[in-house]
């Protein structure tokens, strides 16, 4: 038992190894912001493209309808490996593409940021298609009916009432897009898990990734919670409309 | 444009869903401060030419004017422009509930017409009183019972300054009791002179009210008259039937 304890949680372990765990955790949450805002903005682009009217259109939906489920096929590890192992060797792209260094991050980093997007961006379309399609068509009409147009109705009565309806599922692939910044780890980025298992394999020691999940769970389980509350209150909202 | 000229304008106005004809080529005219009562059966077509007239459904046959302006003929864009002339109120009322009823009015007014918040905001606010909700300001729809929400769906409509309104069934979702309060509001549009096509089921409006009545059924207007004659005294057969079903309860 006191092998298990000791291989596992190995307090004092942790106490000692703690900075370059939190330094790597730190990396950990910067990547996950960065990622899911530009994942937001990207769903959010896909999501508007499918949604565009009329016949003329029809080969933008149909390409990024094609996006959407090709990269929800994929692995992100994948996606990872061909960003992050290959970019730099295209040498047509533009030099600030191949290697990115903004803000002080390397390359590595933005590797991941691009790569999560790509992948996240494609499920974030499927929910924010999901809000706007169950938003009333009454609702619609009503804000055709004032003399607003297409763009302005999508702007200012659908969307709003879209992204709130689709709160808990945005959550919800939030928390996966944290837990698969792991992922760029394979890159060589030291995010919590890098560093968790490099402390492993110098001192036979699985503490410093146990430190890491706890890490993580620290911002996980609130946003299990806050979906729940969200759930919660939309279904009492639900129950009280007409 | 002559001074009574029609205000709008309907020729021929068809509509299919598929292979059923909703609307089987319809004439109508609308001077203006005319207060038109549309009357008939439900599946009659009356919501449908109703939404005909703003395009919010597209006719497969057949002409809308708007004061001269044909808006059957229109681009989309050009359609959302005549639109801001055609006030419309639902029987769902289709308030945002996003938006609280101060926020309601001046949406559209800021968005589309460009006017400046300060305004807007002062617009809506008169309106709400004008429709008696100055103390409702604050609320979002979720809050306001059925015949205030279809108020605010009103001083929505108005804020956009519409020359002719557009109301379809507005008080077939509310509770028997809420229903006079929003026809009272309905009658003092009509006294200050506003254009209105109005799809009811309420005669006792359309007898006070209406300075027309048409009676639709199967697609077709049957019969159209004053008040006291379509009501009272009608020509046609279906009419009658028709009035003896309403009026017996």
């Amino acid at each position: 038992m006191d092998v298990v304890v000791k291989q596992y949680f190995d307090f004092p372990f942790m106490w000692e190894h703690s900075g370059v765990v939190l330094a790597g955790f730190w990396i950990t949450v910067q990547l996950s912001l960065w990622a899911g805002a530009f994942s937001l903005i990207w769903g959010l682009i896909l999501a508007l493209l499918r949604s565009l009217p009329g016949r003329w259109a029809k080969p933008v939906r149909a390409i990024t309808i094609a996006y959407i489920d090709v990269f929800r096929g994929i692995p992100l590890l994948i996606i990872i490996l061909l960003v992050g192992g290959s970019l730099a060797f295209i040498s047509v792209l533009p030099r600030w593409l191949r290697i990115p260094e903004f803000f002080g991050y390397p390359e590595v980093f933005w590797y991941g940021v691009m790569a999560i997007t790509i992948t996240y961006g494609a499920y974030f379309a499927e929910v924010y298609r999901a809000g706007i399609d169950a938003v009333p068509r009454g609702q619609i009409e009503a804000s055709r009916s004032l003399g607003m147009g297409r763009w302005a109705t999508m702007r200012f009565v659908t969307l709003p009432q879209a992204i709130r309806k689709v709160l808990p599922p945005f959550l919800n692939d939030y928390t996966a897009l944290m837990k698969d910044t792991s992922l760029v780890s394979v890159l060589g980025l030291p995010e919590a898990v890098r560093v968790g298992r490099e402390l492993q394999s110098e001192y036979f020691n699985a503490s410093g990734l146990i430190l890491g999940a706890l890490l993580f769970l620290l911002f996980t389980l609130p946003l299990a919670r806050l979906v729940d509350r969200q759930i919660k209150k939309q279904n009492i909202r639900f129950q009280r409309a007409p | 444009m002559p001074p009574d000229a029609p205000l709008l304008r309907l020729e021929g106005v068809t509509k299919n869903f598929g292979k059923l004809e909703v609307l089987r080529s319809i004439d109508l005219e609308v001077t203006p401060g005319e207060v038109v009562c549309i009357i008939g059966p439900s599946g009659s077509g009356k919501s449908t030419l109703l939404r005909c007239v703003n395009q919010l459904e597209p006719t497969t046959a057949g002409k809308v004017y708007l004061e001269g302006e044909e808006i059957t003929a229109c681009k989309e864009r050009e359609a959302d422009v005549i639109r801001r002339r055609i006030g419309m109120v639902f029987q769902q009322f289709n308030l945002f509930p996003h938006k609280r009823a101060r926020e309601t009015g001046p949406l559209a007014p800021e968005t589309v017409l460009g006017r400046r918040s300060a305004e807007a905001d002062e617009r809506g606010r008169a309106l709400l009183e004008r429709v008696g909700l100055s103390d409702k300001v604050d609320e979002y729809p979720e809050r306001l019972s059925g015949g205030q929400q279809q108020r605010v769906a009103i001083a929505r409509a108005l804020a956009m300054d519409p020359h002719v309104m557009l109301f379809d069934e507005v008080t077939s979702a509310l509770d028997p009791e809420l229903v006079k309060e929003v026809l009272d509001v309905m009658r003092e549009l009509a006294a200050e002179g506003m254009t209105m096509l109005v799809v009811t089921h309420e005669m006792g409006f359309a007898r006070d009210v209406a300075s027309r009545v048409v009676f639709m059924d199967e697609g077709v207007i049957v019969e159209e008259g004053p008040p006291a004659e379509v009501l009272g005294n009608p020509r046609e057969e279906r009419t009658k039937r028709f009035l003896g079903l309403v009026l017996a309860h």
